[in-house]
């Protein structure tokens, strides 16, 4: 057997323990399930202060001054402090990027509210219960200001700013245009047009945000309790912000209870929590309540896709123009390359189009900021499916004939997209036709019709998802966006032979506990039980970018499974020279030194491991003690993964209900490390894609009040809205990542929108209705049968 | 997401219970199983001083049923309304009803006498108490007050009952073995609040035609309302009639929208939930569908 730590080449594929593959059970449900997880609200500390804030009730307004007296004067009340309090012992947040106008954000705002619920004060009490009668004595003297609130007229020249250090609403516009699209429009036998809208949402998490700050007067150092994605990137923030060398920071990420992109900006009341810790010199707590939740933690989607597409009369889409609009909330979390511009150069999708140029639209309006929720593209695959959808009605065609003739094939790979990224090991058309050989299209026509007969409404979604994961160091330089996406792991294999593995990727539900064991154990020739792995901790695990952008597998995975073959590399050299034996006859399985072909191990891991602390006078001259690895991996600029959704549904004419009667997808994410992981995955994502495509909606109203701040008005889906998802996977491995692992865990949100939109628009097909917007909720599905006059009685 | 600060009281006896809601006026505030109360006082849109905690008041959470009512104390919890076997046989309209109030865990705690003191104008043990008549015992300083379903809602979250008083029980008809019921709602998911509910009795005669027949709605207005002036009475049932008798009914509604559901759609949901619990009902007094 032969070790290398070049990241580039593809290890070891199929070989090893068969680890790598097994659905093995969760490592972490153990504590999780019976009630042993510990997350941030379950921290106690003698001395805990807790901290509340007041908010504003109104989307746009002045802040003429704020009388905190009477709320100071209460018993329990520790401090008040406002922006201006937090301007000394903070540094504000700048956004910039090229094409846009850096951005400010104050710790809490001195001058103006920008949307109903923006912190505008904190209260720093005994309890939780005092905070909050607190908070209510807080008197800010408002001037109401007029609301924007709607992102295409809030780029009209005569709307108020909503941040008057910016000369539009309008944060920025940029068109990018590849090969010919002028020729491909002149050439087209019909230009068809499309459009495609998402509602605002939210992330959702059931453990909303929090922090317990502590200042540990003593050795000048802050312990910041937080479950946070980005661990690393969050404690360079703080420290920046604080005033703080990083090296005086501590960021600890407890048990996180879901965070779906939520939990990665370093947030204003988190930053003001830990100011207020320092200054006061004691422990403080926020635990974020639901209310706050759906109110003032990012929102996201509220973006758009205008579509035009150039066609030949034969399906062939020769051109695409896209416009593109995102409406970015009160402040920027993200520069606008981000978000919104994924859906730019991910909207070919599954298809060949030479000929592409799109535009995007950023607004900045007084509602809740966006953030990076789980697919921060998902819009992207219902646009793209639709369009061809629609075009194959408008020529007349078969829409499976117009993607097969359109679409990228195994073949044709290595593929580089018009925006230039590279597809490698897709299986578009092979996955997309595996899912109708499992999904019989024609009987269900058939069905579809008999129903359509008697006055019942079925429809059929199908929608093939191109999902980018693992974006490399590469793809942050190339985007202009800071930052890396490398990834680091720590193994050590202890005197004993226990193996602690820490990497920088921090879990919130993905079992990376067991999947980073099984990808160690597998390397190490050890088993999961021998391996602990720990994350989170910035004092313990290396510096690392987090979870993100789907690359906890390719990347986090990658890594600690790199770092593990290096161990491997070390314990193989010693256990050659030990044995005298050449280095290639020897494989450990179990924990166990085997010279391959012989029955009887004559030496242990554990033996090695030993050797490596306590003896090593005994290792080869050329060994260094002790058995701990270190590396870092920088993954390729973008690993794609893809799968085919096909998703049946009934709606109702009476009552505008959608019931999802079958589902299925073909997921190809590649090497997989545990199966039941992934599926779980694809289920969890599905789930959030049927949330947005029916149920989900942050909702203002007209003078910019949040009227969707509880679960009365907020809807996620339960458990009876989910449909049993048939799930089968295709293993094509990508050449370049390690064990050809291509990570996925966005594109089933991106499949779920646009097969249920899709299935619905299928089942109101004929009805003269275009189904553009979502979510499809009862009450607008009712709408469009009225306008049909297609309604029950 | 904490109440503002309130006194909490544990009275042992009605009368004591009385006493403080004399004593605290409308500071006071009755918790029976909280799943309404005390989410509002979190979010303080509630805010009483006073908390008035029925649960350790004994004679509350007696449910029995005699030769012709069927006799259900305040603090019965809706769970117990939906598992009562002997509640199923002489009225499964009233358990269907509670059967369907939001989630098992809160059925666990909810009682029929505060969501009938609630008033939630799309609840559905109200609307139950509306169609059904039911008669609504309230004790006060001043003895005890029966109250009428059909009368008992004033508005939304409004009652006939004045703040010192308890509501302390309600009282059912049997349903005849040979009527038929339904009970009918559509809500976002299951376990959410209706949108749109209704409820429906049906009695026929030899001839086929019938004999008797109770409608009533909620969702579409400040209280649930008896659709009393649609008589099927002395009609043959048919798809037809039911849908001449939701137009009519439609007719009559004035709902306003919200977020879920626009004054239109209520319409067309009140329609459409007539024509089914009219359907239904005729269907299981036919015999169609056994209790």
């Amino acid at each position: 057997m032969t070790t290398t730590t070049d990241p580039v080449i593809q290890l070891e594929v199929g070989s090893g323990g068969g680890l790598i593959g097994a659905s093995t059970p969760r490592k972490e449900d153990q504590r999780l399930l019976t009630g042993h997880g510990q997350f941030t609200d379950d921290l106690h500390v003698r001395g805990m202060l807790h901290a509340a804030f007041v908010r504003s009730p109104h989307a746009h307004a002045r802040i003429l001054g704020i009388d905190a007296s009477e709320a100071r004067a209460l018993p329990g009340v520790v401090a008040v402090v406002t922006g201006e309090d937090l301007a000394k012992l903070t540094s504000p947040m700048v956004v910039s990027q090229e094409g846009a106008h850096p951005m400010v954000m104050e710790t809490l705002p001195t001058a103006k509210v920008r949307f109903n619920g923006d912190p505008v004060a904190c209260v720093i009490a005994v309890d939780r219960y005092v905070a909050e009668d607190a908070a209510e004595l807080v008197d800010v003297d408002y001037e109401m200001l007029e609301p924007v609130l709607e992102m295409h007229a809030a780029t009209d020249p005569g709307s108020p700013l909503v941040d008057e250090g910016l000369p539009s609403n309008l944060h920025t516009r940029q068109t990018k245009s590849y090969g010919d699209i002028e020729t491909a429009f002149a050439n087209a036998d019909r230009v068809i047009e499309t459009s495609f809208s998402s509602q605002r949402l939210t992330h959702v998490p059931i453990e909303g945000r929090g922090v317990l700050a502590i200042w540990d007067k003593g050795r000048a150092e802050l312990s910041f309790h937080s479950g946070q994605q980005t661990a690393h990137v969050t404690r360079t923030l703080l420290a920046k912000r604080l005033g703080l060398s990083e090296n005086q920071v501590r960021v600890i990420s407890p048990d996180i209870g879901g965070a779906f992109g939520l939990k990665i900006p370093l947030f204003r009341e988190e930053l003001t929590v830990a100011a207020m810790a320092m200054t006061l010199d004691r422990p403080i707590k926020w635990a974020e309540d639901r209310a706050e939740n759906l109110m003032a933690s990012n929102h996201a989607r509220d973006d758009s896709v205008s579509i035009q597409a150039a066609v030949a009369a034969d399906g062939t889409i020769l051109g695409i123009k896209a416009e593109l609009w995102a409406d970015y909330g009160a402040y920027a979390f993200y520069p606008p390359s981000y978000m919104i511009d994924v859906v730019g150069w991910l909207l070919l999708g599954a298809y060949k189009i030479e000929n592409y140029e799109y535009t995007i639209n950023v607004a900045i309006t007084n509602k809740c900021p966006a953030g990076t929720l789980r697919a921060p593209m998902a819009i992207v695959t219902w646009a793209t499916e639709g369009t061809v959808e629609r075009i194959a009605d408008e020529l007349g065609l078969d829409a499976v004939a117009v993607r097969r003739r359109n679409m990228i094939r195994l073949e044709d790979q290595p593929y580089r997209s018009a925006p230039g990224y590279l597809y490698e090991a897709l299986t578009l058309r092979e996955s997309f036709d595996e899912a109708l050989d499992r999904f019989d299209l024609e009987q269900f026509r058939r069905s579809q019709a008999s129903a359509r007969g008697e006055g019942r409404l079925l429809g059929v979604g199908l929608a093939t998802v191109l999902e980018p994961t693992t974006y490399g160091s590469a793809w942050y330089k190339a985007s202009g966006d800071e930052g890396s996406g490398h990834e680091a792991a720590t193994v050590k294999v202890e005197p004993t032979g226990a193996i602690n593995v820490m990497v920088g990727i921090i879990p919130s539900g993905q079992g990376y506990e067991t999947t980073i064991a099984q990808v160690v154990a597998e390397a190490l020739g050890s088993t999961t039980d021998n391996v602990a792995v720990r994350l989170g901790d910035t004092h313990i695990v290396p510096y690392g970018m987090g979870s993100r952008g789907s690359r906890g597998a390719a990347a986090g995975n990658g890594v600690a499974y790199l770092a593990a073959l290096t161990a491997r590399n070390k314990v193989l050299r010693i256990a050659s020279h030990r044995l005298g034996v050449p280095i290639d006859s020897l494989t450990i399985v179990d924990g166990s030194i085997f010279v391959i072909d012989e029955a009887e191990s004559r030496l242990s891991l554990a033996d090695v491991a030993w050797m490596c602390y306590m003896d090593p006078t005994s290792l080869p001259a050329t060994e260094a003690p002790g058995l701990e690895v270190h590396q870092t991996y920088d993954p390729p600029e973008l690993t794609f993964s893809n799968a085919s959704h096909v998703c049946v549904v009934e709606v109702f004419r009476d009552t505008g209900q959608v019931e999802i009667l079958d589902y299925h997808v073909v997921e190809d994410a590649g090497t997989l490390i545990n199966p039941m992981i992934v599926d779980g995955q694809i289920r969890g994502g599905v789930v959030m894609g049927i949330g947005q495509a029916l149920y989900e909606e942050s909702i203002y109203d007209d003078a910019g009040n949040n009227v969707t701040s509880s679960f009365v008005d907020y809807l996620i889906p339960t458990a009876d809205c989910v449909p049993n998802i048939r799930i089968h996977h295709v293993e094509t491995p990508n050449p370049n990542t390690p064990r050809g692992i291509k990570g996925m865990s966005e594109g089933p949100v991106q499949g779920g929108i646009a097969s249920v939109a899709l299935a619905v628009s299928d089942a109101l097909k004929g009805l003269g209705v275009t189904v553009d917007q979502l979510p499809l909720h009862p009450s607008r599905i009712l709408g469009y049968l009225r306008a049909a006059g297609a309604q029950d009685d | 997401m904490k109440p503002s600060p309130f006194d909490y009281h544990a009275p042992t006896q009605l009368s004591e219970a009385i006493g403080l809601l004399s004593e605290l006026g409308d500071e006071a505030k009755l918790l029976s199983g909280g799943q309404s109360l005390v989410p509002l006082m979190n979010m303080r849109l509630a805010r009483p001083e006073h908390v008035v905690d029925l649960n350790r008041v004994t004679g509350l959470s007696d449910l029995s049923v005699d030769q012709d009512r069927v006799r259900v104390g305040a603090m019965v919890r809706h769970r117990q309304l939906e598992r009562s076997a002997e509640l199923v046989a002489a009225n499964p309209l009233v358990a269907a009803a509670a059967s369907l109030i939001a989630h098992f865990q809160i059925r666990e705690r909810g009682t029929i006498g505060g969501s009938l003191a609630h008033a939630d104008p799309s609840a559905e043990l109200p609307l139950v108490a509306c169609l059904l008549d039911a008669d609504i015992e309230a004790q006060g300083p001043s003895g005890v007050r029966r109250l009428t379903g059909s009368e008992f809602f004033t508005s939304v979250f409004t009652t006939q009952l004045d703040e010192s008083e308890v509501l302390t029980g309600v009282a059912f008809r049997h349903l005849d073995p040979a009527e038929g019921w339904a009970f009918e709602e559509v809500a976002r998911r299951h376990g959410d609040f209706a949108i749109v509910a209704t409820a429906a009795t049906t009695l026929f005669g030899e001839d086929g035609r019938y004999a008797a027949a109770g409608l009533a709605i909620a969702g579409v207005g400040a209280v649930p309302q008896r659709l009393d002036a649609i008589s099927l009475v002395g009609e043959l049932p048919s798809d037809r009639l039911w849908r001449s008798v939701a137009a009519e009914a439609s007719s009559r509604i004035s709902p306003q929208g919200d977020i879920h559901a626009t004054a239109e759609d209520r319409h067309d949901l009140a329609r459409t939930l007539i024509i089914r619990s009219l359907s239904r009902a005729t269907q299981r007094a036919k015999g169609g569908d056994p209790r």
